[in-house]
Order: structure tokens, then C-alpha cells, then sequence
């Protein structure tokens, strides 16, 4: 019991490490964990305890540098906007308690519908499954056709293109190894191009306002509601990220506005974290870094998968504390911050965690995705069509065309 | 804002035209499987062997390759790609397969994505007679008629295959012939058979490891 305690605080403490680093993300500690239980005596289910800890507190904590360096992580990239705004109006507080809302509702809503949801995730994804790039292809459309201009679905069309090749020739080509293209890949699409903008920013900080009135659920339950479904849809249909699932829970709830919106794509993020381990055990499919991880670690029976669930609960709890704490610190101090300062040093860790992770190729991979990173907000489209970097080779996945069109290309 | 925006396009155009002449540079190649270690993990690479055991578990089937380098390979060829697979896999086959190299407890893999990545080539059968010293302890098949069938010790099968005159006795084990997929197996039907060549009793004897490995051709 002592050991699960531990290991669960050390991955509390490397989840808050890497939620504030933009460059570093879960699936670059988990191989140290996994390291760990190879030969040594501790437990898979510690271990696996500190993966949990570290991927839901990783959630809540990545939110404050999206809020205040407008640096996100993938999954957060779509909150930035509205949080980037808030903060502008000097309510970056607020933002993170929007942000606290979401995680932990989306999370206590998520663990509450595991058991209907058990009942239907098995045959739903048999059913599914050979049909999923049919389903993926549609999701893609739908976003593509919500840019309404002519100029914005040229745009859209051709950002997805781009992203989704390069993503084809880093992750099924053996340039690099598929898990280590995947910083590079998502720090250049979302993280490098997202903190380039904002170096051209330069107005000054607002006064931030702190507002400490409590964390106020009933009022949010539609968007956590919405944001819980798209969240157990992403956990365990591949290649959808929180963004698409957040789009998609905007329009069949027609819900809009800033709060909502920001309350909404949070609650996706915990909820995905959350059923990708569910999935592992629904569907034997492993929907995240993490839960490959801890597939690798054990096999997930349902006796595991209560276990995984009890700690996610449990360091929810801690998380949404420290989030909160974290962020009303950040919010004091943010003014003090030299702005420009921080997001080089930040674009600077970056570019040397990519060297240092993976060489020159992936620096040329990190600089083309940031190029390609860049188009969404200068040509006004959203940011997430470049989610076609996972989504154009998992639709070919599916279609059984990846080998055919690799094939084409002499690859 | 126009001048970044044709800046990124430039620069993702270049950088994409970059990154697939590497691609290129590095294509998977025929690897030879002892010279696979750690070092793969991630990487694509082509294996091209002779399949020297298999394995079937709910749909998915479970190759070991052999090839010159006398390195074996596990391959598992999970049921979404098997179900796609028009051809079946044998004991013995040739089979060339492009895959990823992936650790799977402990031990390293070859897993294909897609049915385009197998490509099998049948290998014949040997004739019964032919069959002598110089091949004990090589997996060899088999096919020929069954003259005798004993059950030996607590449910151990023994067949006696019989082709153009030459005769060589098949030893299935009870875990083996106790297995529901094992054949139903009656004198004077043809059988293929494939497994280990060994001796027992100063007898060559052909040991068959899974029920996969015996093939019923002709039921009488």
C-alpha cells in the first residue's frame, strides 16, 4: 500500500513537471517508469499507479502554461484562444478555474459512466471497427466543412494534407522510430508555432483580477456532460484528438461561448485519459501513450481496470488542488514574467529536448511541423486540421491502403 | 500576414521534400534475422524464412521464422490481418514479411500491419522415402497414407504414413491429438503432416507439435 502511495506521489510530481513544460509530455517519462520495472521488485500495479498519477495530473497542470504562455500541449491547442482572451481581459484566474472545472467534472463524470458504458464499448467498437475510416474520414470532412469560406476549406483541405504527409513519412518510414517522431510532431504542429505567434504579441500583461469564490459545477453540467461523451468516444476511437471531440460535442449540443467552450474541451481531455485505460480493458486496444504503457506493464482484467480508476479518482483530487494553487500563482506573477523571455526559453527547451530525444531528423521534422503550424492562424482556420498528422495515416490504416500508398510513393 | 503565410508554406513544402528523400534513403530491407536486435525496436524491417513453428489462438496466428542467418523471429499475424490473408500459412512455407520490430514481454517481433505485407511461397513435401539420418533434429512434411494408426501410453497416437513404398512413423502426443482442432484421422486417408525429424528407439519418427501441423488431403 505504501509503495502505490509512492509511486502515485512520484507520478503527481513528474505529471506537474511535464504539464508545465510544453516540450516534454508523458510519453517521454513513461519509458524511465517502464525502465524501472524491468528487474526490479516492485509491482506492475505501482508502477502503473504512477503512470495513472502522472497522465491525469498532466492533464490539469498543462492547462497553465496554455493559459499564460498560450503554449499548448496536443489536446489543449483549441483552449488556447478563449484562455489567451480571458487572460487579456486580466481573468487568467478565471480561465484555470474554468480549466479546473472541466478536468475534474469530465473526470468524476467519466469514472460514474465506466459501468453503463462497459456494457456498450465492446460491441460497439466490433461493430465500429471495420467501418472506422469511413467514421474518421467523416469526422474529417465535418471539420473541414465547419470553415464555411471557400479560402478557409482550401485551407483546411491543404493544412490537413500537409500534416497528415508528414505525419505518414515520420511515423510509417524508418527515419525515425513512430513513438519518438511523435514530440517533434505534436510540440512543432501545436507547441513551437502556437509560442512563435505570440513572441509578435506585444501588448503588455493585464493586471490579473483573482476572483476566490469556489468552484461552482451545476452551472457547467451541459458542456461537462458533452465534453464526457466526446472524451469516452476519443478514449477509445483512434486517431481523434480532445479537439475533435470537443467540435463535435459543440455541434450536437449547439453549445458556444467561452465558458462553456473552455469548460467543455477540458473535460474531453480527462475523460479520454481516463477511457484510454478503460479501452484497454473494453477493447484490449491501447488508445494512449500511457496505456500502452500500461499494457505493457500488465494485463488489464476488470480488478486492474477498478484499481486504475481508483487512483485516476484519487489523484484527481489532488490534481484539481494543485492546479488551482499553481494557477492563482502563475496569475500573481505572470506580470513580473519578461513575456518574450519566457517563450524563447520555452521554444528553446524545445528545440533541445528534440535533439537531445531525437537528433537532427527529428529537428527537421520539429521545424517543418512548426512551419506547418503556423498556417492555421495566419490564414484564420482552426488549428486542429493539422491533427490530420495522426488522422491521414490512420485512415489509411484502416482502409488498408497504408501499405499501398507507401508502396506509391517508394517508400 | 501574407509573407508568413507563403514563408510557412515554403518552409513545410521544403521540409516535407526533405524528410521523404531521407525516407526514401532509409527504405525497409531484407534483414537478415539474427542481425535484429534492440536497436530495430521501431523500426520497419523485411524478414524472409521458413516458418518453423505455428500457432493458432482466437483468430490471430503465431509464426516462428528461421532463416540463413539461423536467427528465428516470432510473427504474430493478428486475425483483422489474417482474415484479409487469401492464402493459408504452413509448417515450412517460405514467408517474407515487412513489419515493424516491436517488444512484446520481453521478446522481440515482427508484426505486419496489412495482408500486402506477407508473402508466402508453399513448400513442397518431401518424399517419404527420402527421408534418412542426415535430416534428424530439421523440421520436414510430409504427405502419404495412413497404413496404421496405434494409440500408445495414455492417448499418444502413432500414424504409419506409407508413400511409394517408403514409411515413416508420425508421433502425436496427447496434448496434441486431445486438442479440438485436432483432425479426425482414419486408416487409409491422406495426410500431410509436419514437425520435427527425430529418433526413438533407433527409429527415424516425425514429431508433430501442433494440431495445425496434420492436414487431412483425402478422407476415405
Amino acid at each position: 500500500m505504501f509503495d502505490v502511495l509512492a509511486f502515485t506521489a512520484l507520478g503527481v510530481a513528474l505529471g506537474i513537471f511535464t504539464g508545465f513544460l510544453p516540450g516534454i509530455h508523458v510519453n517521454n517519462l513513461t519509458p524511465m517508469l517502464l525502465a524501472l520495472a524491468v528487474g526490479s521488485a516492485f509491482a506492475p500495479m505501482t508502477l502503473a499507479a504512477a503512470i495513472v498519477a502522472m497522465t491525469i495530473t498532466n492533464t490539469f497542470i498543462s492547462y497553465i502554461p496554455a493559459t499564460f504562455l498560450g503554449a499548448p500541449e496536443p489536446g489543449t491547442e483549441l483552449s488556447v484562444l478563449p484562455a489567451h482572451r480571458l487572460l487579456m481581459q486580466g481573468k487568467g484566474y478565471e480561465a484555470i478555474k474554468l480549466t479546473a472545472i472541466g478536468c475534474f467534472g469530465g473526470l468524476l463524470l467519466s469514472a460514474a459512466l465506466i459501468w453503463p458504458m462497459l456494457l456498450f464499448i465492446g460491441p460497439a467498437y466490433s461493430a465500429i471497427r471495420p467501418q472506422m475510416h469511413f467514421l474518421l474520414a467523416a469526422v474529417v470532412i465535418v471539420m473541414v466543412a465547419l470553415e464555411k469560406s471557400k479560402a478557409g476549406i482550401f485551407w483546411a483541405v491543404a493544412i490537413f494534407l500537409l500534416s497528415g504527409f508528414l505525419g505518414l513519412l515520420s511515423l510509417d518510414t524508418n527515419l525515425i522510430r513512430g513513438d519518438v517522431a511523435l514530440m517533434p510532431l505534436l510540440s512543432g504542429l501545436f507547441g513551437v508555432s502556437t509560442l512563435l505567434l505570440s513572441l509578435g504579441n506585444t501588448g503588455s500583461m493585464p493586471e490579473q483580477r483573482i476572483d476566490d469564490g469556489p468552484l461552482e459545477m451545476r452551472r457547467d453540467l451541459k458542456p461537462l456532460f458533452a465534453g464526457t461523451a466526446a472524451g469516452a468516444l476519443t478514449g477509445i476511437i483512434p486517431g481523434i484528438g480532445p479537439s475533435q471531440g470537443t467540435v463535435l460535442a459543440q455541434l450536437a449540443t449547439r453549445s458556444g461561448g467561452t465558458r462553456e467552450f473552455i469548460v467543455s474541451v477540458s473535460g474531453v481531455n480527462t475523460a479520454k485519459a481516463l477511457f484510454s485505460f478503460v479501452a484497454l480493458y473494453a477493447i484490449g486496444r491501447a488508445r494512449s501513450g500511457a496505456a500502452v504503457a500500461v499494457e505493457q506493464l500488465m494485463e488489464v482484467g476488470f480488478r486492474e481496470l477498478v484499481f486504475l480508476v481508483g487512483v485516476a479518482l484519487f489523484v484527481g483530487g489532488i490534481a484539481v488542488i494543485l492546479h488551482m494553487k499553481l494557477g492563482r500563482f502563475a496569475a500573481r506573477n505572470i506580470g513580473r514574467l519578461p513575456y518574450r523571455a519566457t517563450c524563447i526559453a520555452v521554444i528553446a527547451s524545445i528545440v533541445g529536448l528534440t535533439i537531445y530525444y531525437s537528433g537532427l531528423i527529428g529537428l527537421l521534422i520539429l521545424a517543418t511541423a512548426t512551419a506547418i503550424g503556423i498556417l492555421p492562424a495566419v490564414v484564420n482556420v482552426k488549428r486542429t486540421h493539422a491533427m490530420g498528422v495522426i488522422m491521414l495515416p490512420c485512415i489509411l490504416y484502416f482502409a488498408g491502403l497504408k501499405g499501398s500508398v507507401l508502396a506509391a510513393l517508394g517508400l | 500576414m501574407e509573407k508568413i503565410t507563403k514563408l510557412g508554406l515554403l518552409c513545410s513544402l521544403v521540409g516535407l521534400a526533405a524528410i521523404y528523400a531521407g525516407a526514401i534513403h532509409v527504405r525497409p530491407s531484407v534483414t537478415p534475422i539474427a542481425k535484429i536486435d534492440n536497436e530495430f525496436i521501431g523500426l520497419k524491417v523485411i524478414i524472409s524464412g521458413q516458418v518453423v513453428d505455428l500457432r493458432e489462438s482466437n483468430g490471430h496466428l503465431f509464426l516462428t521464422l528461421q532463416d540463413n542467418s539461423d536467427g528465428t523471429m516470432a510473427v504474430p499475424i493478428f486475425s483483422s490481418v489474417r482474415s484479409q490473408l487469401g492464402d493459408s500459412i504452413e509448417m515450412l512455407d517460405e514467408v517474407q514479411v515487412t513489419g515493424e520490430v516491436t517488444l512484446y514481454q520481453g521478446a522481440l517481433e515482427v508484426v505486419p500491419e496489412e495482408a500486402g505485407d506477407i508473402s508466402i511461397v508453399h513448400s513442397p513435401c518431401l518424399a517419404i522415402s527420402s527421408v534418412d539420418n542426415s535430416l534428424l533434429g530439421e523440421p520436414i512434411k510430409v504427405r502419404g497414407v495412413v497404413d496404421k494408426r496405434e494409440i500408445v501410453g495414455r492417448g499418444n497416437i502413432i500414424l504409419t504414413l506409407s508413400e511409394d513404398g517408403g514409411q515413416l512413423a508420425v508421433f502425436v502426443s496427447s496434448s496434441v491429438a486431445g486438442s479440438s482442432d485436432f483432425p479426425e484421422v482414419h486408416v487409409g486417408y491422406v495426410v500431410q503432416a509436419s514437425g520435427w525429424l527425430q529418433m526413438y528407439r533407433n527409429e527415424l519418427e516425425l514429431q508433430v507439435t501442433r494440431a495445425s501441423n496434420i492436414k487431412v488431403i483425402e478422407a476415405e
